[in-house]
């Protein structure tokens, strides 16, 4: 049994280290991805973060950016 | 699930937000959308942002005034002049997609002003959020909360401003700017965690 076929590994970083990154590419090319519920959202987020509840993201990936960082919350 | 459909540079932010050691915004995703996409022109957004510079101008200048510290009344009117930039840069755009030459003073009395009725004064949104105008680390605090919430607004817009090439990178540089403010003011609250 190959555990990918499940569980498609992706990098953890710290905020210091997606600091760094938003540094690293050209203005606006990371995107911070919030998937929590609009009510978390809007109590508090990381400021000009996009919105997609897990449960929609599946149908909303032509929202996203293939070839830029996203960086998922 | 997004590695898993080609989003090859995906990453977890360990721990989520709480985790998230800067400055968070707060409000639903459109919030104050409306004034700068939709059926909003891109010189109508134009006249938005410099309304919202404008107002972040008027709160450091206000905050310049009433603090005692000479080095914070120092970093707010050092702030209070890049939002002047901010504006100047504003015009510029502006002139460039109407082909109207307009010095910064006219556009503020003859276009910004007649568009930016209503709001809350600088006044008003000092009592709104309470915040004890003594404590030199409150003001620092409420200004390093504005910054985070001007920054989240322009960074919303230039996602939604996709049609718009050289808007979307001034709404962009802006963004920056004002991420740049708030890395400065959290550097100086670190450094004067002491001062009253």
């Amino acid at each position: 049994m190959k555990w990918m076929q499940f569980f498609t590994p992706v990098s953890s970083i710290n905020w210091e280290e997606a600091h760094t990154l938003v540094q690293q590419y050209p203005i606006g090319d990371v995107t911070f991805l919030d998937v929590r519920q609009p009510k978390e959202y809007e109590k508090s987020h990381l400021p000009g973060a996009k919105l997609i509840p897990l449960g929609e993201l599946e149908g909303r990936l032509d929202e996203l950016d293939r070839e830029k960082p996203i960086i998922i919350y | 699930m997004l590695a898993g459909k080609g989003f090859d540079k995906t990453y977890n932010l360990s721990g989520g937000i709480k985790a998230w050691n800067k400055e968070l915004a707060v409000g639903p995703e459109d919030v104050g959308l409306h004034l700068f996409s939709g059926g909003t022109s891109a010189e109508e957004a134009i006249v938005t942002g410099f309304g919202l510079e404008a107002g972040l101008r008027d709160f450091y200048t206000s905050m310049q005034i009433r603090v005692t510290n000479a080095s914070t009344k120092a970093l707010f009117g050092m702030l209070a002049d890049i939002e002047v930039l901010h504006q100047e840069r504003l015009v510029k755009l502006y002139a460039e997609m109407t082909g109207a030459e307009i010095a910064l003073q006219d556009f503020a009395k003859k276009i910004a002003e007649p568009a930016m009725e209503g709001g809350l004064t600088t006044e008003e949104y000092l009592q709104l959020y309470q915040t004890d105008l003594e404590s030199e680390i409150e003001v620092l605090g409420l200004a390093l909360a504005i910054e985070a919430q001007a920054l989240d607004l322009y960074s919303r817009a230039a996602q939604h401003s996709k049609e718009h090439e050289g808007f979307r990178t001034v709404l962009l540089q802006i963004a920056e700017e004002e991420r740049g403010h708030m890395a400065r003011l959290s550097e100086y609250i670190d450094r004067h965690q002491g001062v009253r």
